[in-house]
Order: structure tokens, then sequence, then C-alpha cells
């Protein structure tokens, strides 16, 4: 009976053997930190980063060092809208979360802990920085705790526009610098252009292309209705400055007129054909071999292709930035003011054993020697102190702007986006500002040809073309699209199934025969209607009624 | 396992043909049920034990809750999904999309195996082999990435050639056109997976006895009819065995393909099943749903298993359970 019983046993455990050959699991054990000491904390960021250096850089060596705290980050590419619900759905989050818009699904999970009294104890250069805005950081008017803390620049003063409608250099000077204000002056700088240059550098020549790859179909195609019928960018909805009335931005009549023009553009053979087509890299890789004329975009999202087009020495290529407008009548309002923007930030999950070193490490970057450090890099080695003054060597410049990897090499603003930063123009206790930004830092990272172009518009800066700041009110809501919206709401799915009829109708509106625009359009209209555009409005008014009287 | 059976009949000297009672064959193979379960607690585990999950499609439920605490709302989900157009028309594009690549799909891959197996050069027919399977280790985003060069309105091959040849006068946006969509799909998966897929037709070709072949040949009987004759019903047995397993596959596609060959101008036909799922399931935090999706899927998938194993059982006295 006892052999039997080995018998069974053995061939029991050899069934086991057998299956864990197959499968052998990894069992790292996880190694706890305790507060003092290296700590590694994992990080999600929902943007991409394309000079991540692994904290092995000069300057992330001197954080590592001062903190004691490394950072193993996650990178996502697409915002996170899919792993970050599939993190809440296993209940497993990192240390440090940076989840852009969908914060809200991580708070409505309980994932995200309050950091009020945190930074109240162990966070001093965090309460300096957010200063008087530190009201704007509460979650809602239901919950004032503080989850995310926003890493978008304090007191930012803007010395360069960040979208417009965007021409190669080349194509103002060859036509004598016409007056660039209206997309009719666009148009045809475009059509004049084109007409006589048919190929460059024996590719065609593409008029204007867009970029509808995804999310990004509203950064080029459909966000610069906003602007060019003289609204600021606040999402999807329209807000009415007067009546805080949201309006599902599309269903404003000026906004019609203004893809109507698109779809002109498309019936004259001026806009791309692999406009709505391509995707991101195609995109960018086109911009960089230097034909594409004519852009409609943000300076982040073509910043990758001007620095290709530089480093090639194409500078007359590179595109130059105008404040264009359907009509006259609009004013472009890049420039207005929202005041400081809370919303998209960095959050403390439950799962971080120790918050209290993540507060302070995120402390660290706030405070004035760790913002010196992402700005200016190590004295002696990237900048020396000249009579008090901090100053960048014109070598050293130089190589900030030519070198396309600078930033994973030196380490000078790896961290930024983790972090609150003080704008440009801010100054320190020298009173010197954090950021090297500076009006005469722009002017002179800008090429001989951008130089010459910005001369003979009569300017000094791209800035000086656009309608400035004072020119506008200050918002009450800040931006309207970094509002939480609650998770498994109405309005959540109402905007999810909007924005895949705008992904669809859009596209078909532009490419459509002329003759037929309006008949498309209608149905457009009468698509988001069906899926219950109207609530939206309403749930979204009253959201941004909430927060003007929170933040107030 | 029959003949691991047989074995240990023989083993212990009894006779085979008598009938006896479960338990006691079960005690006769001790051994070989204690080797088997740990695969069925394996099975159990992984397999079963998440079904449990489903149950979240009866409640609206919400992440950082108890089982307990959750709130149940009974078919609810089901009638939101099966009310909402969207679904209809992502199943449309699922199941075109899958019938095609199931009739191409398979088809191709059996008359490219005949055609490789008549081959009598057989450097030549490694050669082939070797190449044409290749493609099935290439990702989708490489292919995703060659399909849209080929197909580009700006300098793609296939635009060039169709305008050197004169059979177009202007490129074809053939991304663009919605209805070219599934077609597009279907070619670029031919291509990727033909080669590969017919690696088991070709197996099953080596396993016929050359006997036959020999036999016809004294018969008299030509190159095609000794294929007809000999070759097809040769391998039958698996054509069948693929087809039936493929059938039940219909309804998960995956994602891929569509995913990163489509693009806003062809979503109407473009959108499938799981990527429906992903967007209006997960993507919005709607877990309950995406469950519901998810149940459905699973029971398309056995209906639509147990019909093809039942028609083929019926008919052609061949089946896989």
């Amino acid at each position: 009976m006892k052999t039997k019983w080995k018998k069974t046993s053995a061939a029991f455990i050899m069934g086991t053997v057998l299956m864990m050959a197959g499968c052998q699991g990894d069992d790292s054990a996880n190694t706890k930190e305790e507060s003092t000491g290296p700590v590694t904390f994992s990080m999600f960021n929902a943007d991409p980063h394309s000079q991540w250096d692994n904290m092995e850089s000069p300057v992330s060596q001197i954080v590592k060092e001062k903190t004691e705290v490394t950072l193993e980050p996650e990178f996502d590419v697409a915002g996170g809208e899919q792993k970050i619900p599939l993190m809440i759905a296993s209940g497993e989050y990192p240390d440090l979360i940076a989840p852009k818009g969908n914060a809200g699904k991580l708070v409505d999970a309980g994932a995200l802990i309050d950091l009020t009294d945190l930074i109240e104890e162990h966070a001093p250069n965090l309460q300096k920085i957010y200063g008087d805005y530190f009201s704007r950081l509460k979650w809602s008017g239901e919950d004032e705790s503080i989850y995310i803390l926003p890493t978008a620049a304090v007191d930012h003063t803007y010395w360069a526009p960040g979208t417009g409608f965007m021409l190669q250099h080349d194509v103002v000077k060859q036509l004598g610098y016409p007056e660039i204000r209206t997309v009719k002056d666009f148009e045809n700088a475009i059509r004049e252009y084109k007409e006589k240059n048919p190929t460059i550098d024996g590719q065609p020549t593409i008029g204007l292309s867009l970029l509808a790859d995804d999310w990004r179909i509203m950064i080029s195609t459909t966000n610069p209705a906003f602007y060019a019928t003289g609204a600021p960018d606040d999402g999807e909805f329209y807000i009415d400055p007067d009546t805080h009335e949201a309006t599902m931005h599309y269903r404003r009549p000026a906004e019609k007129e203004y893809f109507k023009w698109l779809n002109h553009m498309n019936a004259e053979g001026l806009l791309d054909k692999e406009s709505f087509v391509q995707k991101y890299d195609q995109y960018l890789a086109k911009i960089s071999s230097g034909r594409t004329i004519g852009l409609i975009d943000t300076d982040w999202e073509v910043a990758d292709a001007q620095r290709a087009l530089r480093e090639s020495g194409k500078a007359e290529r590179m595109h130059g930035m105008y404040p264009v407008t359907l009509t006259e009548e609009y004013k472009h309002a890049n420039f207005q003011d929202t005041g400081y923007l809370g919303g998209w930030g960095i959050g403390i999950t439950v799962d971080c054993e120790d918050p209290i070193r993540a507060i302070k490490f995120l402390d660290y970057l706030a405070s004035e020697e760790g913002q010196i450090l992402q700005n200016w890099g190590i004295e002696g080695e990237h900048y020396t102190i000249e009579d008090g003054k901090r100053v960048i060597s014109d070598e050293e410049m130089n190589e900030r702007n030519n070198n396309a990897n600078y930033v994973k090499e030196t380490g000078i603003g790896v961290l930024k986006g983790f972090a609150p930063i003080y704008g440009d123009g801010v100054t320190d206790s020298t009173g010197q500002t954090y950021s090297i930004a500076s009006p005469d830092q722009i002017k002179n990272a800008y090429t001989d040809v951008e130089k010459e172009v910005l001369a003979n518009y009569d300017v000094e800066m791209w800035k000086d073309l656009y309608p400035q700041k004072e020119e506008f009110p200050v918002k009450p809501w800040g931006a309207a699209y970094n509002m939480p919206v609650e998770a498994g709401s109405d309005l959540e799915l109402i905007m999810q199934k909007s924005m895949d009829i705008v992904k669809k109708r859009i596209p078909e509106a532009i490419l459509a025969d002329p003759a037929e625009f309006d008949a498309v359009w209608d149905e457009f209209m009468a698509d988001l209607e069906k899926a219950g555009v109207e609530q939206a409005e309403a749930d979204y008014t009253e959201m941004v009624k909430n927060r003007v009287e929170l933040w107030k | 396992m029959e003949t691991v059976e047989k074995k240990a009949y023989s083993k212990a000297g009894r006779s085979a043909k008598r009938r006896r009672p479960f338990w006691q064959t079960m005690k006769q193979q001790k051994y070989l049920y204690a080797m088997s379960v740990p695969f069925v607690l394996w099975v159990l585990v992984f397999n079963y034990l998440p079904l449990w999950g489903w149950t979240m499609a009866f409640q609206d439920f919400k992440p950082a809750r108890s089982f307990w605490e959750q709130e149940w709302v009974g078919l609810e989900h089901f009638i939101t999904l099966f009310q909402d157009e969207r679904f209809y028309l992502v199943l449309r594009n699922t199941l075109a999309m899958s019938i095609m690549g199931l009739l191409i799909g398979f088809v191709v891959p059996i008359i490219f195996a005949i055609f490789l197996n008549e081959v009598r050069v057989q450097s030549f027919k490694r050669t082939v082999q070797t190449v044409s399977y290749l493609p099935h280790f290439v990702s989708w985003v490489v292919v995703a990435g060659i399909v849209t060069k080929m197909l580009s309105v700006d300098g793609g091959v296939v635009n060039e050639l169709l305008m050197t040849t004169g059979l177009i006068s202007e490129p074809v946006q053939f991304m663009t056109k919605g209805e070219w969509f599934w077609v597009i799909v279907t070619l670029s998966d031919l291509w990727k997976e033909m080669g590969w897929n017919s690696i088991i037709f070709l197996a099953a070709m080596a396993g016929i006895d050359p006997q036959l072949y020999e036999a016809a040949k004294v018969d008299g009987a030509s190159r095609l009819r000794q294929i007809w004759h000999i070759t097809l019903p040769g391998i039958r047995p698996t054509i069948l065995v693929v087809l039936i397993l493929s059938i039940g596959h219909l309804i998960t596609i995956g994602f891929e393909k569509q995913f990163l060959l489509g693009n806003p101008t062809v979503v109407d036909y473009a959108e499938v099943l799981d990527l429906y799922a992903l967007n209006y399931g997960i993507g919005l935090g709607r877990f309950s749903y995406g469950t519901a999706i998810g149940i459905f899927n699973s029971l398309v998938s056995i209906i639509l298993l147990f019909l093809a194993n039942g028609i083929f059982k019926r008919f052609a006295n061949q089946s896989v359970m």
C-alpha cells in the first residue's frame, strides 16, 4: 500500500513538472523599500517621451544623488486610453501616474491618494510654486481633495505662438511677403507657389497636408476651426464667454464655413490627397522631406519634423506660423489667457508604498535647485556664472538648438513634465528667470531665413504677428478640455459617440464634391443630434458653471 | 490517449473487450489519472475560474467595490448592446471580413499546397515553402506600413504600375474606398498567412501512401486525375478539421489588421467587434458592457462550432468532438 501511495504521488509530481516545464513563471520577489536609502518608483506616463535617458544622464544622476529616487517609467503612445482602464480592471497601479485626460477614471476607482496633507507637511516648494492657484488644484465642488499635481507651467509668459497656419519660409519669400491674414491669403499663397514650383527636390509639391491619425484629427483638423473663427480651443465644446453655455463646436455656423473652405481646398487640388489616410510618422516624414509647403497644426506636433529640416540644412523649408482666420472679422485667439490650468498632471496611487518619499521627490523637482537643473543644467558644465548671472556659452547654445538628442544626452529637461514648473519669465531668488527662455534667447535661436522673413514682415518675433494677450479677457473657466468627465457617465458615452461621428464625417465632408458638401454636413449634424449632443451640451454647461464657481 | 489506454490494459493482462464499471477502470489507471490531475486543475483555474467574471455583465460594475456591493441590473447591458446601431455595423464588418478571410484564406493555401506537392525538384519546393511562410513572422505593424505605402497615391507601386500600363489615368485612392477595405484586408492577410497555412496540408499530403499514386499511374490516370482522386481525398480529414475549427473562430478575428490598416474615411467598414468592445467597453470604463460583448462573442463562437461540427458529422461523417 505504501509503495502504491508513493507511485501515485510520484506520478502526480511528474505531471506537475511536465506542466511547469512548459511555462516558467517569474517570481522575482517584490522588494519592499524603506523610507531611507535608495527608492525606485514605477511610473506610468500617458505621453510618449522620445528623450528618456533611463536616469543615466549627468543631470538625472544629480537628481538621483539628491533624492535617492530612481524612476522606472512606462511611456504610452496611445494617451493611456487603453492602458489606464486595464490598470483599473486589474487593480494594480504604478507608484506614480501621469494620466492626462484619464484622471477621472482613476479617481472614481479610488486609485489616487489625496495629496493635501502630504503637500502641507512635506512639500514647501510645491506650496510655493502653486501659490495663489492652490484652490484650482481641488478636484470638484463635492470632493475638494487634491489628486493631481498639474504639471503645466505656472505664470507662463508665451513668447511663441503654439498653433496657427504654417507656410514654408520659401513660399512667402518667393511671393514677395504677401499679407497672410485670412484663409484666402493662405490659399492664394499655396496656389501661386505650387504653380511656380510643381516639384521640390524632384518630388511633387504638396500644398496643404492635414493629419487625422486617431486623436490627432483634433489637433490638426478640427481644433483649428476654433481659432479660424476667433474662438480659443476648449476641447470639443465652444464656451460662450458671457453665458458660459457650451456648444459642441462643429455646430457653430461659422465653423461650417471653415470646413467648407477645406472642402474647397480639396476641390482645387491644393489639399494633400493622403491627409486622412496617413499615419503620424508618414506625416512627419513628408514634412521632413521638405515638400509640404502648407500646414495647419500646433508647434509641438510638427516640432520633430522642423528639427529634422533644420538639421539637414533646409532652413528655407521650415515653416513660419501665421494667425490666419476665416475672414478679417475674427481675431486669432492663440494668446488668450486661461489663468493657471489645473487638470492634467501627476498623481500618487494607492499602490505606492512610500508616498512621503514620492511627494518629496516631486517637491525637489519643483524647488529652485531642481528647476535650475532642469532648465539650465549643471553649473560649470552646461552654463557658467558671470557677474552673478547664469550664462550659456554660444557653443553650448548651438548644441542645444541643433542637437536632436541634447535632452537625452545631458538630462536637461528630461524630468520637466513630471512635476510642476515655473513658466517662462518667472524669476528666482536672484532675480533671474527659471527657464532659459527669454525673448532674446528665442530670437537668437531663429535661423537666418527666419530672421529675414520676420524682418520683411516688420516684426521681431512670430508672436508679434498675433493679436496679443491683452486684447482678450481672461477665461474664468480656464480651458474646458481639462475638466474631468465622470467615468461611465452619459456625457462620456455621448462624447465618445460624437467623436466617432466626427472622425468619420469631417473627412467625408472635406473630401466630398463641393456640390454635396451641404448635404453631408446636414447628415453630420443629424448624426450628432441623434447621438444626444444636446444633452451633452447641457451637462457640459453645468460643469463649466460649477468650475467657474469653484475657482472664484 | 486510446493507445495509452490499450497498453495499460494489456499490461494488466486482462481483456480489453469486456466493459467494466467506470470506477474500476479508474482504479486500474490511477497513475494515468494522477498524471492528468495537474492539467485538469490548470484548465479549471485558468479557463473556467475566470468565467466567474461573467457575473460582471449582469451588474453595474464599479471597480474598487467588493462583489457584494455591486449593483445587479440583470440583462440591461445586453439590451443596450442589441439596441445600438453601431453594434450591428461592427458585427457586419466582423462577419464579412472573417467569412471572406475564411473562403480565400482557406482555399488558396490548399491549392498552393497541391501545387507545391506536385513539384518534383526538392530544392525548389523547399525554397518556395520557406519563402512563402516567412511573412507569417512579420508583425502586422510592418505589413500595414508596406500595404499603405504600396497603395499610396503618392508614388505607390500599384498606382504607378496601373498608370504605366494605361489602365487608369489618375491614381486611385485605394485606402479611402470603404468598399475596398475588406478586399485589402483579405488580400494582405492572404499574402501574410498563405504559406504558413499550407504547411499543415503539405504535411497531410506527405502521409498519403505512394502506392496509391503508382496504382493510379498504372491505370492511366493523369496528374489532374491523381490530384482529384488521391491527393484531395487523402487530405480530406485535415481539411474538415481545420474548417470546423476556423468556423468556431469566425467572430473572434482580433482587430490588429483593421486597426492598423484603417483610417477615418473607411471607419464604417473597418471597425470590428473587438475594437468596439475596447472603445465602448473598457475604454470608457464600462466594464460590464465590455463583458456583455465578450459573453456574446463566446456564445456565438460555441454555437458556430457545434453547428459546423454537427453538419459535418451528419453529411461527411467527420467531426472534431
